[in-house]
């Protein structure tokens, strides 16, 4: 089977049930959302074959450009989704990790860049900058998500209106918790991926770091989700000033992301 | 096999008619026995509630609507034309659509109350277990719940709370979630919020305290709830710890003022804290509504939840209506195809049966030919008499009411020669 048929199957499948998931959010029934989960976890099954055989061609994770790290990051991101589903039964992130993994597959899809077997992308360091500075973005960005459901969910009760994502969102409670959990987990996972850079930087190059987009946009983010992460624990999330900052952390990291060109 | 449903319910019948009528649990193998013993009668049900009484029966005939009719009138007690005036019959497929509406809660007073599933299991489990059930009324059972399973499911009509006690419990679940563990302060004895604390505690709150002008009230209502009665004026630390505060006193001032919420919340360390003010006049200072971390909802509020969510489950009664009769169609065609595979049984064998003699007799006939040959003719034969089958059987699957299947049953009986 060819690679890129995989990788075609798990974005039409991932189309279908973004879709499909969207369309819930107007008809409020139960039903297809369960079929849009059911497509994209056969979505993410066509995925995880698809960067298995890019494992498999390369000996190393699919992290040698930028196809592959919006690819492997979606993948963390729709398993990190899914274990949230299996654990707590939430629906409502799906809104915004469903068409977050579309957007960063069709990346992946759209962009054609060469792969490049350099010495660096064996390195364990490089490695693991790469994998821990994308578990951690995943992290990251599911924290948003559950974040921004847990703004949302503050405003509907003390507005005393049901918004279209009512029914949808989990408790209060639950939103607050995941979100501070991964955003926790995501924030330190992520600067242990940074400081595992900066090492393998200065070891390759005798530099702590280059000043190009990637690494700027990477370190900002670090700063902004430090903001954010800081309004949790102060319990000042719900500030428009914590919503700000949490939508330019995620354009950071879009930009970080988008920035990543082969080694 | 016809079903009928001869009943009443509070549609048709005020309370005092259905109370006469209603079977008590220990009254209702001697009513299934009764029923059962009637001649025709192969399966029955009694569904008693406080809304209907409803016999349902699979019989050979409509007969056995007369003797069901006069069941219910000793029940009754009173003049049979005065009770056939509340009685409604229902045959055949309405049986069915009738059945799946009452478990899926649309013919409810309430509707979408989740009570009336349980209510149907346990007179079809008693029907069962005194084996007043055939397999046609078992089948008719099974499928009843499972469509208002998938009701249910689907359309979540039972979910949203449509009186204001429940409209406070759902939206501590939307604040807090899991209500287990959490702790609740009752201020004041007002009837209202003393059942909006009955809801909450069936939640497996861990304490719940009471705060009343009269302590004697406050002591009764907390050994209610087994919880702890506290003093009037001395309720602001249990803001601290409570998660809930229901208040529903006769005061006419503020008996929880912002200062005593914005002290609380910050000893709280971050955790949300629900106000439900249910008095007339207010209890619960307003302003507190815009402090982060604490959710206030007077009674207007909670009302207003309430008729949104009876507004919605309207919504969703239309669509589970539209699941009733999907599920009504297809499930007839089952019991209708069901009802005839004797007939098209017997009707194949009786055909095959003349089939492979008269081939016998004709290959005898033609003497010696090849496999192939032999193959055409056998392959010509059960064609023909598949051809021949086929529309007797495609009537016989069609034919939904039971008269018009008895009628096409016998004709084919009688035509084909089946014994």
């Amino acid at each position: 089977m060819s690679p890129n048929f995989t990788l075609y199957a798990a974005l039409a499948l991932y189309a279908a049930g973004t879709v499909m998931a969207l369309v819930t959010l107007f008809t409020r029934e139960k039903r297809p959302q369960h079929v849009a989960l059911g497509i994209m976890i056969a979505g993410f099954v066509a995925h995880t074959v698809w960067i298995s055989t890019i494992c498999i061609r390369t000996h190393h994770p699919p992290l040698t450009n930028l196809p592959e790290a919006a690819g492997f990051m979606a993948w963390v991101l729709f398993a990190i989704e899914l274990a949230l589903f299996i654990r707590y039964r939430v629906h409502a992130a799906a809104f915004f990790v469903y068409p977050l993994v579309l957007m960063l597959l069709t990346v992946s899809a759209v962009v054609h860049e060469p792969f490049v077997r350099s010495a660096a992308a064996v390195s364990r360091l490089f490695i693991a900058h790469i994998l821990l500075t994308t578990i951690g973005v995943a992290g990251l960005l599911i924290g948003l998500a559950f974040g921004a459901l847990a703004w949302a969910q503050d405003r509907a009760l003390k507005s005393k209106q049901r918004g279209a994502l009512w029914d949808w969102i989990p408790s209060l409670s639950v939103c607050k918790t995941l979100s501070y959990r991964a955003l926790a987990i995501g924030f330190s996972v992520y600067t242990l991926g940074i400081l595992a850079g900066i090492l393998w930087s200065y070891k390759t190059s005798a530099e702590l770091m280059d000043v190009r987009v990637k690494q700027v946009a990477a370190a900002a983010a670090w700063v902004l989700f430090a903001i954010v992460l800081q309004a949790y624990v102060n319990d000042t999330y719900r500030t428009r000033r914590t919503a700000v900052i949490g939508a330019c952390a995620f354009v950071a990291i879009v930009v970080a992301i988008l920035g990543i060109h082969h080694v | 096999m016809p079903l009928i449903a001869v009943g009443v319910n509070h549609r048709t019948a005020a309370v005092d008619v259905r109370e006469r009528l209603s079977v008590a649990t220990s009254q209702m193998v001697p009513a299934l026995e009764a029923l059962r013993a009637v001649d025709g009668i192969d399966g029955v049900a009694v569904l008693s509630t406080c809304n209907r009484v409803e016999a349902i029966v699979s019989a050979t005939g409509e007969d056995v609507i007369e003797p069901i009719v006069n069941w219910l009138t000793q029940r009754a007690g009173t003049d049979r034309a005065e009770l056939e005036k509340h009685i409604y019959i229902l045959r055949h497929g309405d049986v069915l659509k009738h059945l799946f509406r009452v478990a899926s809660g649309l013919d409810s007073m309430i509707v979408g109350e989740p009570q009336i599933g349980g209510q149907v299991r346990a007179a079809f489990m008693a029907s069962r277990e005194c084996g007043s059930l055939d397999s046609i009324l078992s089948q008719v059972f099974d499928q009843t719940m499972r469509v208002a399973k998938r009701v249910r499911t689907d359309t979540g009509i039972g979910e949203l709370a449509v009186s204001v006690p429940y409209a406070a419990v759902e939206l501590a679940k939307k604040i807090f979630g899991n209500l287990q563990g959490l702790q609740v302060l009752l201020v004041g004895a007002g009837e209202i919020g003393e059942l909006t604390a009955e809801h909450l505690s069936s939640f497996g709150l861990e304490q719940i305290f009471v705060a009343n002008r009269s302590h004697d009230r406050a002591v009764e209502l907390a050994e209610r709830f087994h919880g702890q009665a506290v003093k009037f004026d001395g309720i602001e630390p249990y803001l601290a710890t409570c998660d809930i505060v229901i208040a529903s006193t006769a005061a006419p001032h503020f008996v929880i003022e912002s200062s005593h919420v914005e002290r609380a919340l910050a000893a709280r360390r971050k955790r949300n804290l629900f106000l439900v003010d249910l008095c007339v006049p207010r209890n619960i200072e307003p302003a507190i509504s815009s402090i982060d971390g604490a959710y206030l909802y007077n009674i207007d509020d909670l009302q207003n939840v309430a008729d949104a969510n009876r507004e919605i489950r309207m919504q969703k009664a239309g669509e589970a209506e539209q699941i009733v009769d999907r599920e009504v169609d297809v499930f007839r065609r089952r019991l209708v195809a069901q009802d005839a595979v004797p007939t098209i049984v017997e009707l194949q064998h009786r055909l095959e049966d003349i089939r492979t003699a008269e081939l016998e007799k004709c290959l005898r006939k033609i003497g010696p030919m090849s496999p192939e040959q032999r193959a055409a003719i056998e392959q010509l034969s059960t064609q023909m008499v598949n051809k021949i089958l086929h529309y007797p059987i495609l009537q016989l699957k069609e034919a939904e009411e039971p008269a018009e299947r008895e009628t096409l049953r016998k004709t084919i009986r009688k035509i084909f020669g089946l014994r």
